[in-house]
């Protein structure tokens, strides 16, 4: 059967490839180093012009700042899409920002997966402190936990879930949230230290610069 | 269904997009609103752990009855919640790594595999071609183990006792080769950013040669136990149905997602290391319930001994380097250390002060034995990672129990839990 294939492949290495259509929605456009070709920019550009703040491409991953005010109906949009179907979310975290950038404080960051594509897709939506972003709960239940998580650690307030309250820490927790960059290591209050009359002097050994 | 009327506030889950309306029907009974009593108050709240055993660790559950029919579940987590995500910002690259054994800890290797690749991703560095094969090797190992314990636990939380004490003596045959590669047993921390700094000792792929010979034949050992067996049908078939749109919508990964018949496998959809070069299978259940999950898994070690015995052939005879030295992000050879002052101040610094990845951010993901375990990092350019993420797989799985446990049977529970496959240290991080 190869044999019988053989003069036709050789016929169609001669034509010239680069100019057939190529298909838009095809997998190899989610890594074109052109971010304006990948599926999910082209869509959310023409439903929602204006909604895309930033394109970040690194290490074959695309991340696309949105405005947080959207991010419900963009992720609508790429789920209910025909071709793009990004129908998995994977992940819902955020970054603190504070001692990258002036404002805004918080990226919340979704991470969304397409079974039929393959791809994945980071969606950052940039926020203030206090301000809301919509949640994914009504798209996804497996939002729940994870934006009760990301509530528990940073502060951020997701609009429209169901149940915002303390998922790992525990429900009376007082003490602030602590993946803040502001939150010290070992917590606001005090804690006991032992071992008070040192003999000899601390000797400050981290050379990183952050300090601790 | 009736109100919670209780001490405790207990908040139902709350989802309002649920992809299966009718509740999942359990062994023998179906609860519908019929089962309600008439009059509708009395709902008994049971509180179910975190120092019970069958909740594999210090999950805690509590529960809202109506007679022997759970009609509200509430996961309390949080007990073993050591903020690895807050300590790793405060560490370097390659300390953060020792940090991932701590979470899943039956599976460490693997744990070990994600964050290093998440690592090599951000410092763009590639493991040599034989480290790879080894990887893939020591993980496959973690994944069977990981599912070993799985299997004993979760027969002995439904009754069968003695296949915990069949499950063990094989997990310690991994363990014992975990032991000789790296002189630990659970918190392994085998890989290195770059490959692996230690030499495979002699004696480990001919232990693997043994394990693949012999496992096979234990492997039977557990199917004539389980498989036909009335008890172990009658207490998992049927129980805890996920339909496909339910565990797509709940985000699972893993064994609960190929149980409800969803085909997505890391390793076959965006293949790592060397996957894409082995000849394996990704089982897929049909039915989604509890059975069907552990016939999924079964299957899984299965096919994790065929990926390990060809990595076996590819690698036995070779001696190619197992690291990547030509990398500034990998940790400079021990060998010079003794005996001349710039190998040892080299290695020294890079111990010390660790390196410094280009500003950006990676996430990559493994298929874990639990799922998929992903880790995301963001550098600011400096030795210490800004952001460190861990995705596990037991977290997000475990969002499903209250949508399996509602409408199931009290007794149901435990296998519900132990059908996820969770490790508490994973779950809380």
């Amino acid at each position: 059967m190869s044999e019988g294939n053989l003069p036709q492949t050789v016929e169609t290495d001669q034509t010239p490839v680069a100019t057939e259509p190529v298909d838009p929605w095809a997998r190899e456009n989610y890594f074109d180093p052109d971010v304006e070709r990948h599926p999910a920019v082209r869509v959310i550009r023409e439903t929602f012009p204006g909604a895309i703040l930033d394109i970040v491409r690194f290490r074959d991953e695309t991340t696309i700042h949105i405005r947080p005010e959207l991010l419900l109906e963009i992720c609508t949009l790429l789920r209910g899409h025909e071709q793009v179907g990004m129908d998995v979310l994977t992940d819902i975290t955020a970054v603190d920002m504070l001692r990258l950038r002036q404002a805004p404080r918080f990226d919340v960051v979704a991470l969304l997966y397409s079974l039929r594509n393959r791809v994945r897709l980071r969606l950052k939506a940039g926020i203030d402190e206090g301000q809301p972003v919509p949640s994914l709960v009504p798209l996804w239940n497996g939002a729940n936990w994870l934006e009760r998580e990301t509530y528990d650690m940073f502060g951020i307030v997701f609009e429209g879930h169901p149940n915002l309250r303390r998922i790992l820490l525990a429900d009376d927790w007082d003490e602030g949230f602590p993946l803040r960059k502001d939150y010290p290591l070992r917590g606001w209050k005090e804690f006991p230290v032992y071992n008070t009359e040192r003999t000899v002097g601390r000797v400050r050994t981290r050379w990183t610069g952050r300090g601790v | 269904m009736s109100t919670p009327v209780s001490d405790f506030d207990l908040v139902s889950d709350g989802s309002t997009l649920d992809n299966s309306p009718e509740p999942p029907k359990t062994g023998t009974l179906t609860i519908s609103d019929e089962v309600t009593r008439p009059d509708g108050s009395h709902q008994l709240v049971l509180n179910m752990g975190p120092q019970h055993p069958s909740t594999h660790g210090v999950l805690r559950v509590i529960l809202g009855l109506d007679g022997e029919v759970i009609t509200d579940c509430d996961p309390v987590i949080g007990y073993l919640h050591r903020g690895v995500e807050k300590i790793g910002e405060q560490h370097r690259y390659a300390q953060v790594v020792t940090w991932t054994d701590r979470t899943d800890y039956v599976a460490a290797p693997m744990n070990n595999l994600g964050c290093i690749m998440a690592i090599e991703k951000l410092c763009d560095v590639t493991a040599p071609e034989r480290a790879q094969y080894w990887r893939v090797i020591m993980s496959e190992l973690a994944r069977i183990a990981s599912h070993l314990v799985w299997l004993g636990t979760h027969a002995l939380d439904i009754g069968a006792l003695s296949m915990s004490l069949y499950c063990f003596r094989e997990r310690e045959l991994i363990l014992d080769m975990f032991e000789i590669f790296c002189g630990a047993r659970l918190t392994t921390n085998m890989m290195e950013i770059g490959g692996f700094s230690r030499p495979i000792p002699e004696l480990l792929p001919s232990m693997v040669r043994d394990f693949c010979k012999v496992f096979p034949d234990r492997q039977q050992e557990y199917v004539d136990l389980l498989d036909a067996n009335p008890i172990w049908q009658a207490r998992t078939k049927g129980v805890g149905i996920i339909s496909p749109e339910a565990a797509v919508s709940y985000a699972l990964t893993g064994a609960c997602l190929r149980g409800s018949g969803v085909n997505y496998d890391i390793r076959k959809a965006m293949p790592y290391l060397v996957y894409d070069r082995l000849d394996f299978e990704v089982p897929i259940g049909v039915h989604g319930d509890v059975f069907d999950r552990y016939l999924v898994r079964m299957e899984e070690m299965r096919q994790t001994l065929r990926i390990i015995e060809q990595c076996l052939d590819a690698v036995e005879n070779d001696d190619r380097p197992l690291m990547a030295y030509e990398s500034n992000y990998v940790m400079p050879p021990h060998k010079g250390t003794m005996t001349t002052a710039e190998d040892m101040q080299r290695h020294f610094i890079w111990v010390i002060k660790g390196f410094s990845p280009p500003v950006g951010e990676a996430y990559f993901a493994v298929e874990h034995p639990k799922g998929e375990n992903g880790y995301y990092f963001v550098s600011d350019g400096t030795p210490l990672p800004y952001r460190w993420r861990v995705r596990s797989p037991d977290f997000v799985n475990l969002s499903v129990l209250p949508h399996m446990a509602q409408g199931a049977m009290l007794a149901d529970v435990v296998a519900l839990i132990g059908t996820i496959d969770i490790v508490l240290g994973s779950v809380d991080r």
